[in-house]
Formats: structure tokens, C-alpha cells, sequence
């Protein structure tokens, strides 16, 4: 399929639907409402064929270029028919599953996935494994015909809502870093597994703390090599920091056009708005910019990997730029104000602190960037 | 890219135009060897591809070549030659840089270099609200400012009166805006350049030079400071390279704007890094940065184009979504 006839083709289908596809809820709707509403256009999608673009046959998809994905993804937030987050779970999780799941597997479980029939998350962090994650103790033991899998997660999203979750966990020597790290994808309704979602401080529960209580996981639901979890993890970073940041550019675009329409509709046209405003828009563009680079990489077949951390800085600066210039354009609408508008922008302008923090912090990055990019030597 | 010119011939004309920029020679003499390399051919088959991969050499060098006043020249349709030059916009703005005043016009600008041995000056003079572009004898530019903080001199301030009668009608050619966008793409690769060279510079010095016992490149506070030189390059570079594909005002603003701060932030970074030496003029840091304060004014600068960004996008009424997939 060629790109720019998919993206006509779906912009036009977008059209024709939009009164199907629209939220049902004002402003962003409660937790299940959004869950509901994301199957939803997910399932639409899949059945129009759109969902199905980009992904391999192998998985019941109907190939072509990556691409398309991303379009798919950039059409949904810039139009603003569900919440990013639930969407987002699906670029990280299911190209390295496709990859190092045995095919049987990913045959079967991924097509629901995609149909937005079920959900999955990510088991990743742990207490004492946040930053420095090849430090996880979350123990996978051995037992017949697979593994016993005992210890606790954090930060797990999505964990009330999923099927499955993609776990790191620890199979070698409990100092074996990250030489003896195993990656499983697990059943959520398996016995043992237990969860406490945790409030965010924008009124949400987005993720939970999930503790797992010799939890039976079967051979065959092995992702890479047992011991080569951290391979499986580090295939999976570079497409949280790409495709999923993609169309999270799409989102603060749309953001950016209503901080416009609103400045506009005060009939502010001062300078110091127009200050902030173009500040904002600038790292906008220049985030987006490298992310279409990163996207043309991804769909030339080239192995994405730690340049993309370049991408998660921008995006962060750029969110708290268009969030910051929010909050001091808008004269006290996030500090003060009632109504589903002013409670959007609260929630954009509290969401973009997480920035800097999720999917490898800033420092992270940086010193990513420092070590791998710059070839600086090792840290002292 | 232009089909006339493949990316192998770019390489060798941007090591040629490089290797002819870093000989210590007058800009007029740097000038005329980049002439005889091909610069104007270049500039004919590949106006912005050809431009970019020169002014990222004169970032790089660091020379004071006069390859400005030919891009835009060449834009607005004038003949180049090492002895025409451009009067430039006053610095952080874009706007033409003269004004008619009963029977003389007010010039406000700035000029290159190349103004010292030049013959022909273009002048654009905005009148009623439109630009229209003039020639006019090029010792009518010449300033007799000699300051500024640019050792190499690589522009200066001009504010003259000359009379409305010295001025010829240029032929119609390009217009002033698409000129402004032309200088502007090309002067971001020349600051990035430049900001390519100092977070080198940093880096190289940041490996070697060691206290406490182990090199200073090991601590984190330096390695965070070239880290962010370096996103803030990419994400400009990313877009400069963007407006490579077509011309697009409002995207060369754009790149302008970001190249200008991720210069600034880098030229801040990068004297940090290299501490004590590098706020000596021993060091060639200076260089650099000094050229990086004068050309990040030019048509537009990191302080002032966001706020035109913004009024843009204000009178637009939405932010567009300018980079596709």
C-alpha cells in the first residue's frame, strides 16, 4: 500500500466516521469510559482494515511499510478520538514480540491485541529497579514445563485492564545484572497475580503495583532466549522512544492549535504570547522532525537503538514548553478555573511533569547521549 | 536535491570548499577560490542543497566569506560574482534594510565583508509596504565602523543616506521574502557548523584533560552539559535539513530560530567545559563564538524570530502541521 494513498484513503474514512468515532464522553472521560471508547476505534479500525496496515501477515496483518502505522497513530491524537496511552502499549510491546516471541504464540495472542479485544502492559520497573533496571529481582524459577515466577512490579499500566503483560525477570544469580534477566509474556488471570493501582497526582490510575505469588508461566511463553531478557528490553526502549512519541507529537500539535484558538479568542496577540508560543511550536517541529527521520529509519529496515533517546529529550522539552507556555498564557485557567476545558488543560499541564520521568528519565537519557552518542568514556 | 548534483559531488565540493575556507587568506581571496571551485555553478544547479553544504563549512572553518550575499543575490535573481555584495537587514530582524526619505534613502544594515573590494551593492527598499530590490555603487555601503566583536570583521553595521537617484531598478527576480527564506536556511547550517565545531572542541577536551585523577569527560554535570549541545544540534539540524525539500518560509524560520539557540546553548556549554582556556584568546574558542553572536542576528535571531513564529501562527489561527511522514 502506498503511503500517501493510505493516508488519503484514511483520512477520508476518518471523515465519514467522525461522528461514529468521536468520544461519547465530554472532556477525558473516565478511566473506563476511555478503556471502552480505545476498543472502540481500535476495533473500527481493524475491521476497516486501517488497524491491520503495517503489521506483518504473520500476525493477521496486511503488511506494508510501518509507516502506515504511524499515520494511523498521528490521525487519532491529531483528531483527539481516544487517549494516547492505551494505544501507545501496542507500538512498544508488540514489533519485539513479533520479533523474539516463538511464532505460534505471537500468532495467536497478538491479532486480539491489535483488534483492541484485549489490552497488555508491561512489567517492567520494580521498587528497587527504576533507573538502573538491570538490577530487577523479580525471581522466574524453573519448574516443569516452565517457570514459577514470585516477587513485585511497579508502575505496571494498564494492569486492571490487560490480558497479558510482558514481564522482565530475574533467572541467573541475583547479582547477575543484566546477563541473567528472562523476558515471559504472562496471563494477567493467572493465579498468583495480585494488584493495587496507584493515584497519580492528576487524578488518575494509570498504573498499579502488581505482585506476583509463584505464578505458573509455560515454556512456550519464553520472549528471546532464557538469560536474554535484556536484549528482549532493549529491542523494546528504542520503539517506546519512536513510534509511540510519534504520535504523541500529534497530541501536543492538536494542544498547541487549541492554546492558539484559545489566545486568539482573548484577542491576545501580544508579543510575550507570541514569545512563548513560538518557543513552544519551535521545539515542536524540531521534535517532530527527528521523530519522521526516526520513523523513515524504522521503515527502512534499520535497527533503531540509542539515538533515539535524542527523540525522548526533545519530546519532553517540547511538552513542557507548550505546557509551561500554558500556564502562563492562560491567566490562572489551570491554577483556578471550573469546566471540562480548564480541567483538560490541568490535566496536559500535570501529565507533562511525568515527561522527564517515564520510559528511562531525563538524566538517563542524557547520559545515554554522553556515553554512546558522544563516546565519552565511562562515568566516574 | 537538484538532479544536476549527486551527493558524491556535494562531498567533494563541500572538502574542497572547506579545505579553501580554512587557508588563512582575506575573505576576498577565499571568495574568489571558492568562485573558481564552482561555487556559482553550484549555486545555479542546487540553490538550497548547494548553500547548505557551504555554509556548513563556513560554520565549520569559521571563515568570513562572502557566500551570503550570493545566496541572496542569487535568489532574487541578480548575476553573483565575488564583487557584488548585499546589503543585509539590521540585526534581529528581516525586514529591508532601507527606507526612502524625500530624495535620499535611509540605509540601516548590515554588510559582509565582501563590501571592502566589492563594486556592485544590492539594496532591497521597502516602500508602501512592498520590497523592491535596487543595485547600486558599492562604495556607498562602505562603513567606516570598525568595531564590533567579531575579530574577523565578518559584518558590520552600515547606516548611510544615499540618494534615491544612485539607485538601479534591479530586473524582477525573486522576491525579498523568499530571499529572507534562502539566508535563513542557509545560515542556519552555518551556525550549526559552528556549533558542531565547539561541542568537538569541548569533547576533545573534556577526554584529555583530567583532575582528580581521572579525565573530566567521567563526571556527569559535563557530560550532561554535551549531551544537551548535542539533542539541541540534532533537533535543529533535523529541521534545517527539512528545509532542504522545498521552500517553505515559515520552516526556515523555524530552522533559523533552533539553530540560533542550539548554537547559543552549545557556545555556553562548551566554554563551560573548557573552563579557564577557553576565555582566553589563546584558545581558538573565541573565534567561534564571537562569529556565532554576529550571525545569529542576522535576518532574525534566537531572541526575536519565536515571537514572529508566534504571530504567525496567531494570525493563522492553528499551529500547522509543516514536517509529513
Amino acid at each position: 500500500m502506498d503511503p500517501e494513498t493510505f493516508r488519503r484513503d484514511l483520512g477520508a474514512w476518518l471523515d465519514d466516521n467522525a461522528h461514529e468515532l468521536a468520544p461519547p464522553y465530554e472532556g477525558a472521560g473516565s478511566m473506563d469510559e476511555q478503556m471502552a471508547h480505545y476498543s472502540y476505534v481500535k476495533r473500527s479500525l481493524y475491521d476497516a482494515g486501517f488497524g491491520r496496515y503495517g503489521w506483518p501477515e504473520s500476525v493477521d496483518g496486511l503488511g506494508g511499510s510501518p509507516l502506515l502505522r504511524a499515520m494511523v497513530g498521528e490521525e487519532i491524537n491529531l483528531r483527539g478520538l481516544c487517549d494516547p496511552n492505551p494505544w501507545t502499549m501496542i507500538e512498544v510491546l508488540v514489533p519485539t514480540v513479533i520479533e523474539f516471541a516463538r511464532p505460534e504464540v505471537a500468532a495467536a495472542l497478538v491479532p486480539p491485541f491489535l483488534r483492541g479485544d484485549e489490552m497488555w502492559s508491561q512489567g517492567f520497573s520494580e521498587p528497587d529497579a527504576g533507573s538502573d533496571l538491570a538490577s530487577l529481582s523479580c525471581r522466574a524459577a524453573k519448574t516443569d514445563g516452565g517457570w514459577l515466577v514470585s516477587g513485585q512490579k511497579i508502575w505496571t499500566s494498564f494492569i486492571q485492564y490487560a490480558q497479558r503483560c510482558v514481564l522482565l525477570t530475574r533467572t541467573g544469580e541475583p547479582n547477575s545484572a543484566h546477563r541473567g534477566i528472562t523476558a515471559l509474556l504472562v496471563d494477567v488471570d493467572s493465579p498468583g497475580i495480585t494488584y493495587s493501582p496507584i493515584e497519580t497526582m492528576h487524578g488518575r490510575l494509570d498504573f498499579a503495583e502488581v505482585h506476583y505469588d509463584e505464578v505458573f508461566v509455560p515454556t512456550e511463553r519464553l520472549i528471546g532466549e532464557e538469560n536474554g531478557g535484556w536484549q528482549v528490553a532493549m529491542d523494546i526502549l528504542p520503539y517506546e522512544r519512536s513510534t509511540t512519541f510519534w504520535h504523541r507529537g500529534a497530541l501536543l500539535h492538536r494542544r498547541c492549535s487549541d492554546l492558539v484558538a484559545h489566545l486568539v479568542a482573548n484577542g491576545d496577540h501580544s508579543d510575550t504570547a507570541a514569545k512563548a508560543l513560538g518557543h513552544a511550536f519551535q521545539w515542536l517541529v524540531a521534535f517532530r522532525s527527528q521523530s519522521r527521520d526516526t520513523q523513515h529509519r524504522l521503515a527502512n529496515g534499520q535497527q533503531l537503538g540509542v539515538e533515539t533517546s535524542i527523540d525522548k529529550i526533545l519530546i519532553t522539552f517540547a511538552e513542557q514548553q507548550l505546557f509551561g507556555a500554558v500556564r502562563d498564557l492562560l491567566g490562572g485557567v489551570v491554577e483556578f478555573d471550573d469546566g471540562i476545558d480548564a480541567a483538560m488543560w490541568r490535566t496536559d499541564y500535570l501529565y507533562s511533569k511525568a515527561a522527564p520521568i517515564y520510559g528511562g528519565t531525563a538524566e538517563i537519557q542524557r547520559n545515554i547521549v554522553a556515553r554512546r552518542l558522544l563516546d565519552l568514556g565511562p562515568e566516574s | 536535491m537538484s538532479g544536476l548534483v549527486d551527493a558524491e559531488d556535494l562531498a567533494l565540493l563541500a572538502t574542497g570548499f572547506e579545505a579553501a575556507m580554512a587557508e588563512e587568506t582575506r575573505p576576498a581571496e577565499t571568495d574568489q577560490a571558492l568562485f573558481d571551485l564552482g561555487w556559482a555553478e553550484l549555486l545555479s544547479a542546487a540553490p538550497s542543497q548547494g548553500a547548505a553544504t557551504a555554509f556548513r563549512a563556513l560554520g565549520t572553518t569559521n571563515s568570513a566569506a562572502g557566500l551570503l550575499d550570493d545566496v541572496v543575490a542569487n535568489t532574487l535573481g541578480i548575476d553573483i560574482s565575488p564583487q557584488t555584495c548585499v546589503v543585509f537587514p539590521a540585526p534581529h530582524q528581516a525586514k529591508a534594510p532601507a527606507h526612502p526619505q524625500g530624495d535620499a534613502v535611509v540605509v540601516d544594515g548590515l554588510v559582509s565583508a565582501r563590501d571592502e573590494e566589492a563594486t556592485t551593492a544590492v539594496l532591497a527598499v521597502e516602500a508602501d509596504g512592498s520590497v523592491r530590490i535596487s543595485t547600486a555603487d558599492a562604495r556607498l555601503f562602505q562603513s567606516p565602523v570598525a568595531g564590533g566583536v567579531d575579530p574577523g570583521r565578518a559584518f558590520r553595521r552600515v547606516s548611510v543616506e544615499i540618494p534615491a537617484d544612485a539607485l538601479v531598478p534591479a530586473p524582477a527576480g525573486g522576491s525579498w521574502d523568499s530571499a529572507v527564506a534562502a539566508a535563513r536556511t542557509a545560515l542556519a547550517h552555518q551556525l550549526l557548523g559552528g556549533a558542531r565545531w565547539m561541542l568537538a572542541e569541548a569533547r576533545q577536551h573534556a577526554i584529555d584533560r583530567a583532575q582528580f585523577g581521572r579525565p573530566v569527560a567521567s563526571f556527569q554535570a559535563i557530560r550532561h552539559k554535551l549531551a544537551e549541545s548535542l539533542v539541541e544540534i540534532e533537533g535543529a539540524a533535523s529541521v534545517a535539513e527539512a528545509c532542504l525539500e522545498g521552500p517553505n518560509p515559515l520552516l526556515a524560520a523555524l530552522a533559523k530560530s533552533l539553530a540560533g539557540q542550539a548554537a547559543n546553548t552549545t557556545a555556553t556549554h562548551a566554554q563551560q567545559v573548557l573552563a579557564g582556556i577557553g576565555f582566553t584568546a589563546e584558545h581558538r574558542f573565541h573565534y567561534w563564538l564571537k562569529r556565532m553572536l554576529v550571525v545569529d542576528t542576522l535576518f532574525g535571531s534566537a531572541s526575536s524570530l519565536p515571537a514572529e513564529i508566534g504571530h504567525h501562527l496567531l494570525s493563522r489561527g492553528a499551529a500547522p502541521r509543516l514536517i509529513q511522514l
